[in-house]
C-alpha cells in the first residue's frame, strides 16, 4: 500500500504520556505506515491533533479536517491522557498497549515480563498465556521513572542526551539508598560534596532505578521485554537490568517508545473489526495474539 | 425511610442531648461498645463517622494540615488528623448537612484497639481537651482464633466500664437494658448482613459504594430500633431489586472485591469508574466489618466479647485470607482490589504479601495506593489506570 492514500483503512494509535505524545498509524496487516511524536503540552487536544496531523515521517491523512472521517480511520488512545482524546473510537490502559505492542512486535512463546519505564511511572507486567496476567506500576514517588532521571540530571546540569555516556566511564559501583526523589537528590549533592566523581554519580543513578523496578515485584518469568522512551534512550539500562538478571533472556521491543503506541493502533483494528459496540476485550486480545 | 432523614435526626437528637443537662453524650469508636453505652442512657457520637464525613466533604484537606503542624504526623490515621484538625480549625461537616455548630460535647469517650491503636491516641486528645474521661477496651489482638481466656478478658473490662458508667449514672445497669440494645444490635446487624449479600445477586442490585452510604445507621445507631426499622425497609427495597434484576452497574460483566478503606473523597468518581468499566464492586472487607451475627441477647457481655474481638481487622493474616478467599466464592468474584491506605496500615491487608497469596491460589489481585482522607496520598490518574487495567485483564 502507498501510505496516505485515502482509501486504505487505517489504524491509529495515540500514545499520550505525561510528557510526549506518541502517535502510531498501521495497515490492516499491522504495518506501521506512520510514526509521530510530539510533546505533552496544553491544551492537550490541540497538541494531540497537531502530532497527528504534523511532523513525522511524511504528510499526515489524518489532518484535522479528517478527524471526523470514520470509515477510512480508526483511532483508540492511550496513556495518561487517554480520557480526553474525545475523537478516539477506544480507549485501553497503558498495560494492555503494550502488552499488545509487545506480543506483536517479539511473537514470543511463553510467559515473559515486560517492563516499562516511563515519563512518571513504571510498570513491570506478567504475560502468560498470550495474556496479561499481574502487574505492579510504581508508588507514590517518582524514583524509578523518567522523570527521576530528568530531575537529577538537570540538578547535576547534564545533558539527558550524555547520561548513558557518561554513566559508561564509571569506575566504581556506588548506591544512592532512597526512594524518594527529593532524598536522592540530597544524597547526590551530598556524595558531590564529599568530591566523587560525576560518571560515578551517574551510573549509581541508573542502577537505583534498575533497582528500584526490581523492588516492585519479582520477575519469574524466562524472558524480560523491556519498552519505552527510557528504555530506548538510556541503553545503559538495559546493560544494568542485564547484570542484575543474570539468568533471564531479555528483548528491548523495536522503537520501544512507540510500542504503546502501536499497541493501540492494534487495539483499533481489533476495535474495527469487531464493530466497535460490540467488541470484547478479551477477543480483541486472543486474535492479536494469535 | 429516607436514609437522610435518619441521619439527621440522628445528628439533631445528639446536638439537643449535648445542650441538655439531664443527657449525657459518650463518644465511642466505630467497633466499641455502643450497646452497653445505649443501655446505660447515653447517647452516642461515633468521631470515626465524622471523619469520614470530613473525607466525603474534602473539608479534610484544610483540617489535616492543621493537625500536622500542630504535631500529628502525616503518617498517621488520617481520621484522627481530619477530626483533630477540624476541632482547631473550630469547623465540622455537620454544620453545613444539619445547622448543626459543633460536635456534641463528650461526658465520656470510649474506645476499643480492636481495630488499631490510634484510637486511644485519638480519643486521648479530646479527652485532655473536653477534661472528660476516657476509658479503653484493650483487647487481645490479631487473633487466629477467639479463645474463652480473650472473651473472658474482655468480659472482665467491660464490667469495669460499666462500673465507671453506673457512677456517672448514679444508678446501676438493668440486665433488661442491656439485653433490649444488644437485641437491636443483633436484628440490625442481621439485616446488615442480609442487604450485603442481596449483592450475591448477578447482576448486583447495590455496589460497595452504596454500601458505604447504606452502611451509616449500622455504624451509629447500633442498638436502637431506627437502625433495626431502616434496614428492614432497604432489605426489602433491595430483595425486589435483586428478583427484578435491576443491575447497580448496567451491563455487568465483573464483580470486584474491595479491601480495606473507602477512599472517601473520591466515592463519586471511583463509583463511575467501575461503572464505565462494567465492573461492580460487589463485596467488601470495609463494609462486612459491622456484621455481629453473635450477638446473644441472652448473654449480652460474653456475646459481644467475641463478636467484637472476631472481627476481620482484629484478626491474623491467615484468617484474613480465608476469609477473602470464601467472600471470592460466595459473591461469584473476578479479582481484589486492595487499597493500601497510607495513614491506616491496620486495615490496609495487601502489605504481608496477601495478595501475592490470592494470585497463587488463582483470585487475581491488585493493589492500589490511596488513603483514606487525605487526597495529598492519593494520584486520580494512576489509581484510575490500576483498576481500568485491572478489570481489562480479568
Amino acid at each position: 500500500m502507498s501510505a496516505g492514500t485515502n482509501h486504505e483503512h487505517l489504524y491509529w494509535g495515540v500514545d499520550c504520556g505525561s510528557t510526549q505524545i506518541k502517535v502510531i498509524a498501521c495497515d490492516g496487516d499491522g504495518k506501521v505506515v506512520h510514526k509521530r511524536i510530539g510533546r505533552t503540552l496544553f491544551p492537550l487536544l490541540e497538541h494531540v491533533r497537531n502530532t497527528i496531523s504534523a511532523g513525522g515521517s511524511g504528510p499526515s491523512p489524518l489532518t484535522e479536517d479528517l478527524l471526523g472521517v470514520k470509515e477510512n480511520h480508526t483511532l483508540a488512545a492511550t496513556g495518561y491522557g487517554r480520557n480526553h482524546i474525545e475523537f478516539a473510537s477506544g480507549k485501553l490502559t497503558e498495560i494492555s498497549a503494550h502488552f499488545l505492542g509487545a506480543q506483536q512486535l517479539l511473537q514470543l512463546d511463553g510467559p515473559y515480563t515486560i517492563v516499562d519505564i516511563g515519563g512518571q511511572d513504571s510498570k513491570v507486567i506478567e504475560v502468560h498465556d498470550g495474556r496479561v496476567g499481574q502487574f505492579v506500576i510504581n508508588r507514590k514517588c517518582a524514583a524509578g521513572t523518567g522523570a527521576f532521571i530528568e530531575e537529577l540530571a538537570h540538578r547535576l546540569e547534564v545533558p539527558l542526551s550524555d547520561l548513558t555516556r557518561l554513566a559508561r566511564l564509571h569506575d566504581k559501583d556506588m548506591t544512592l539508598n532512597s526512594y524518594c526523589t527529593v532524598f536522592s537528590g540530597q544524597e547526590v549533592i551530598k556524595i558531590l560534596m564529599n568530591g566523587e566523581r560525576l560518571e560515578n554519580l551517574i551510573h549509581a543513578l541508573y542502577a537505583s532505578v534498575v533497582q528500584r523496578i526490581l523492588e516492585m515485584t519479582s520477575i519469574t518469568t524466562q524472558n524480560v521485554v523491556f519498552s519505552g522512551g527510557v528504555m530506548n534512550f538510556n541503553p545503559i539500562l538495559i546493560d544494568l537490568f542485564d547484570e542484575k538478571l543474570p539468568d533471564h533472556t531479555t528483548f528491548l521491543v523495536e522503537d520501544a517508545q512507540y510500542c504503546g503506541a502501536y499497541g493501540a493502533a492494534l487495539f483499533a483494528r481489533g476495535l474495527a473489526e469487531k464493530q466497535a459496540e460490540n467488541f470484547s476485550q478479551s477477543e480483541v486480545n486472543v486474535r492479536l495474539a494469535t | 425511610m429516607d436514609m437522610k432523614r435518619v441521619m439527621k435526626d440522628y445528628f439533631l437528637d445528639l446536638d439537643q442531648a449535648s445542650k441538655d443537662p439531664e443527657r449525657k453524650v459518650a463518644w465511642c469508636t466505630s467497633v466499641g461498645p455502643a450497646e452497653i453505652l445505649r443501655a446505660m442512657g447515653f447517647e452516642v457520637f461515633f468521631p470515626e463517622n465524622h471523619g469520614a464525613m470530613l473525607g466525603a466533604t474534602r473539608v479534610c484537606m484544610d483540617t489535616i494540615p492543621k493537625a500536622n503542624a500542630m504535631g500529628y504526623s502525616p503518617d498517621i490515621c488520617s481520621y484522627l488528623t481530619s477530626d483533630v484538625g477540624a476541632y482547631l480549625k473550630g469547623i465540622t461537616p455537620l454544620t453545613k448537612a444539619y445547622g448543626i455548630e459543633s460536635v456534641p460535647r463528650p461526658d465520656i469517650l470510649v474506645y476499643n484497639t480492636n481495630q488499631c491503636k490510634d484510637v486511644m491516641h485519638w480519643f486521648e486528645y479530646f479527652a485532655h481537651e473536653f477534661d472528660a474521661p476516657v476509658f479503653g477496651i484493650h483487647p487481645p489482638t490479631h487473633l487466629p482464633e477467639v479463645e474463652e481466656s480473650h472473651i473472658a478478658d474482655v468480659v472482665k473490662q467491660f464490667e469495669e466500664l460499666i462500673r465507671v458508667l453506673e457512677k456517672m449514672q448514679g444508678r446501676a445497669m438493668r440486665r433488661e437494658d442491656l439485653q433490649r440494645t444488644c437485641a437491636l444490635s443483633k436484628q440490625a446487624t442481621d439485616l446488615w448482613a442480609e442487604v450485603l449479600e442481596t449483592a450475591m445477586a448477578r447482576p448486583s442490585p447495590l455496589t460497595f459504594f452504596d454500601s458505604t452510604i447504606y452502611m451509616g445507621p449500622i455504624v451509629v445507631l447500633r442498638g436502637t430500633k431506627v437502625a433495626r426499622d431502616y434496614y428492614r425497609v432497604l432489605l426489602t427495597d433491595l430483595k425486589i431489586r435483586a428478583a427484578a434484576k435491576v443491575a447497580a452497574v448496567p451491563g455487568e460483566s465483573k464483580r470486584i472485591y474491595w479491601d480495606g478503606m473507602p477512599v472517601w473523597g473520591r466515592l463519586r468518581s471511583m463509583s463511575e469508574l467501575f461503572k464505565a468499566n462494567h465492573a461492580c464492586v460487589v463485596a467488601s472487607t470495609y463494609c462486612n466489618s459491622w456484621i455481629f451475627t453473635d450477638f446473644d441477647p441472652a448473654d449480652p457481655l460474653p456475646s459481644m466479647a467475641y463478636a467484637y474481638l472476631k472481627i476481620f481487622i482484629n484478626r491474623n493474616d491467615q484468617y484474613k485470607e480465608d476469609y477473602i478467599r470464601k467472600l471470592v466464592n460466595e459473591y461469584s468474584i473476578d479479582g481484589v482490589i486492595f487499597h493500601d491506605a497510607k495513614t491506616c496500615p491496620n486495615n490496609s491487608n495487601s502489605q504481608y504479601n496477601l495478595p501475592s497469596r490470592l494470585r497463587k491460589g488463582g483470585i487475581p489481585a491488585v493493589i492500589i495506593n490511596g488513603d483514606l482522607c487525605d487526597l495529598r496520598c492519593y494520584s486520580d490518574e494512576q489509581s484510575s489506570t490500576v483498576i481500568e487495567a485491572f478489570v481489562e485483564t480479568l
